[in-house]
């Protein structure tokens, strides 16, 4: 006849309530649930997305703004400069463009990127046909790698032309340049509704009309050795004053305080509210429960069982509902954050790839601790009030009542 | 009343109430001396101090002044956790609401302060089913107190009120509840008890169960009139 099994008898034997609060605990543990994961997930997921591409260190201009720097100039120098250090394995070059597409029907907008990058590709994952070819053999035929999006919108397969021609600048007035499609992919960084072309330097520089400006937005990098990325950016920032390197961890930092702060803080404030309510429903409950049984509390006092037991016990309904409400809200959180997820990530511009809640065993710990902690707050209130209850005058009052 | 060490003893015990609207002064100067196989009843008109004196014999109130003495110890003088223990195995109470708990059946209901004072399970499996015999409820001792009637609560009541074997049992209106018949059963199942060793204090409005104790104390306005 332990403190649980009084606890457990209570709950069955005031089944509506139980349920009623279960279910209560539940659907406001569920949404707890989905702000820890989300509090969390976006960063995390971002994390995993830029460790995939196989690079772990990214160079840009240090001059403008974080969002719109200036492209890096003598990007090839600089790159040479960056693949020289030994704290480096490989380098390549992006450089970002606009362009539109020349079919004939309505011109479609496309971003341009072209890079330098040989080797497998873990960025872009091919579908259909072929990878950009690697060196410069092929560079006049201006191959190109375009996303399932654009492919569907202009009916591309692996050997259609593409006619592209940039949409900014002097360049603009040039007649297309007749590109090839050597395959349809999907881009890590692209969301599902991005028109994007992947091509190489020679194939951009094709496109640009033969100009080539040696310039660069971003120098991808991949350290090595013991020092790993912190050596590499160290060591790279020494080369030109007017590059900044920045490590995987530290544009994830970065963004964790700009970018992901408003989610973090949204995610902060509603866990908030969410323990809240589960507090002041748990309390709610078990405050009007123990008020109704207050005569059957002092008559317990009256028979010698002790204010221990009793406390235990109401803690004991407490974790009950808590417990199996927290229980049953994993599951259910998990179902709604598929499904907001699911809707978050089809906004235009978000990454096919990431993700705003990601499933973590730390977030379940949390969950399960300020779960805990909730119940044994909640369950504070009654235990005071039974411990400080004055049993005559009680057993008097239900008397006369 | 019979001879002996007392259990317990109220000496010029009063007790006031703090209200709102001043004090109430609901027991003054009383004393009484129960001793071990005496069978007191305390009659007298609704709120002239009956429920307050047993609340002080049972321990679960303390006097303004005067002094309650259990088995030669100051109830004052005792902590909570004391006094509780004296209420867990040397009290048992019977109340008029019988406040069994519901969610538990009578036989549960009768171990209950038996596990809290620490008896075996096998132990107190064994007192509960020589209990449930003895009020007349050993086919009725796993239905749950709703499933009871009136009568059968208080019998189960009476049960877990010796579930420890108390020298001492207080009763505040056991038969309050009950129709008459029924009230007649409860009664004899205390002339048994107490013939079986066990004293009795109850506060009563039924004559009828007054007249059976052997001494018999009218309450007027806090203090004992006759």
């Amino acid at each position: 006849m332990t403190s649980a099994w009084l606890a457990w008898r209570t709950a069955r034997r005031y089944r509506a309530r139980t349920v009623l609060a279960t279910i209560g605990v539940a659907v406001i543990g569920a949404l707890l649930f989905d702000m820890l994961l989300l509090s969390h997930g976006l960063v995390d997921s971002f994390a995993d997305l830029l460790n995939r591409t196989g690079y772990d260190i990214r160079v840009v201009n240090s001059q403008g703004l974080t969002l719109s720097r200036i492209p890096i100039q003598h990007a090839s120098e600089v790159t040479a400069a960056i693949e020289r250090l030994p704290e480096v394995a490989s380098a390549a070059r992006l450089r970002l463009e606009r362009a539109q597409t020349a079919t004939g029907g309505a011109d479609v907008d496309v971003g341009l990127i072209g890079t330098t990058h040989t080797g497998a590709r873990v960025a872009w994952t091919v579908l259909e046909g072929g990878d950009l070819p690697s060196g410069s053999a092929d560079a006049g035929a201006c191959p190109v790698l375009v996303t399932r999006n654009l492919a569907q919108k202009l009916s591309l397969t692996p050997g259609s032309t593409l006619p592209l021609r940039p949409s900014a600048g002097r360049e603009s007035a040039l007649p297309a340049v007749r590109c090839r499609v050597v395959g349809i992919a999907d881009s890590m960084f692209s969301s599902a509704t991005d028109n994007e072309v992947l091509t190489t330097m020679a194939g951009l520089q094709a496109i640009k009309g033969g100009a080539d400006d040696d310039a660069a937005e971003i120098v991808l990098v991949a350290s090595r050795g013991q020092g790993g990325a912190a050596a590499a950016v160290k060591a790279i920032s020494a080369i030109r004053p007017d590059i900044r390197a920045y490590s995987n961890e530290d544009v994830v930092a970065q963004f964790n305080r700009n970018g992901f702060a408003y989610f973090r803080q949204i995610s902060i404030v509603l866990s908030s509210i969410t323990v809240v309510f589960t507090f002041l429903l748990v309390a709610t409950i078990l405050t009007v429960s123990t008020n109704q049984r207050l005569g059957e509390i002092a008559a317990l006092r009256a028979l010698g069982i002790g204010r221990r037991r009793i406390a235990t016990m109401l803690l004991w309904e407490s974790v009950l509902v808590v417990g199996s409400g927290g229980l049953i809200a994993l599951p259910l959180g998990g179902l709604v954050a598929m499904e907001l997820d699911r809707i978050l990530r089809s906004m235009p511009g978000i990454p096919e790839r990431l993700h705003f809640f990601l499933f973590e065993v730390d977030a379940v710990i949390l969950h399960g601790i300020l779960l805990a902690v909730t119940a044994i707050v909640a369950a504070a209130y009654p235990i005071w009030l039974t411990a400080r209850l004055p049993i005559a005058s009680t057993l008097r009052r239900e008397v006369i009542g | 009343m019979t001879d002996g060490r007392p259990i317990v003893e109220a000496r010029g015990v009063s007790r006031v109430f703090p209200m709102p609207a001043g004090p109430v002064t609901a027991l003054r100067d009383v004393s009484l001396r129960i001793a071990a196989a005496d069978y007191v009843a305390i009659t007298g008109p609704s709120g002239c101090g009956k429920s307050t004196l047993l609340h002080l014999v049972g321990c679960v109130d303390a006097p303004t002044s005067g002094t309650i003495v259990f088995e030669d110890r100051d109830v004052r003088s005792l902590t909570e956790a004391e006094r509780s223990r004296i209420r867990l195995t040397r009290i048992g109470f019977v109340f008029q609401r019988f406040f069994l708990l519901p969610m538990l059946t009578a036989r549960e209901n009768v171990e209950l302060p038996q596990a809290e004072a620490g008896v075996e399970p096998a132990a107190r499996r064994a007192r509960t089913a020589e209990l449930l015999e003895y009020v007349g409820l050993a086919n009725r001792a796993d239905h749950l107190p709703s499933q009871l009637s009136g009568g059968e609560m208080q019998r189960a009541a009476i049960a877990r009120a010796l579930a420890n074997r108390p020298p001492l049992v207080v009763a505040d209106e056991p038969t309050g509840e009950l129709d008459e018949e029924t009230g007649r059963h409860v009664a004899n199942l205390f002339d048994r008890v107490h013939a079986d060793g066990t004293a009795i204090l109850l506060v009563t409005h039924n004559p009828v169960l007054a007249l059976r104790a052997s001494r018999r104390l009218a309450m007027k306005n806090g203090t004992v009139v006759s």
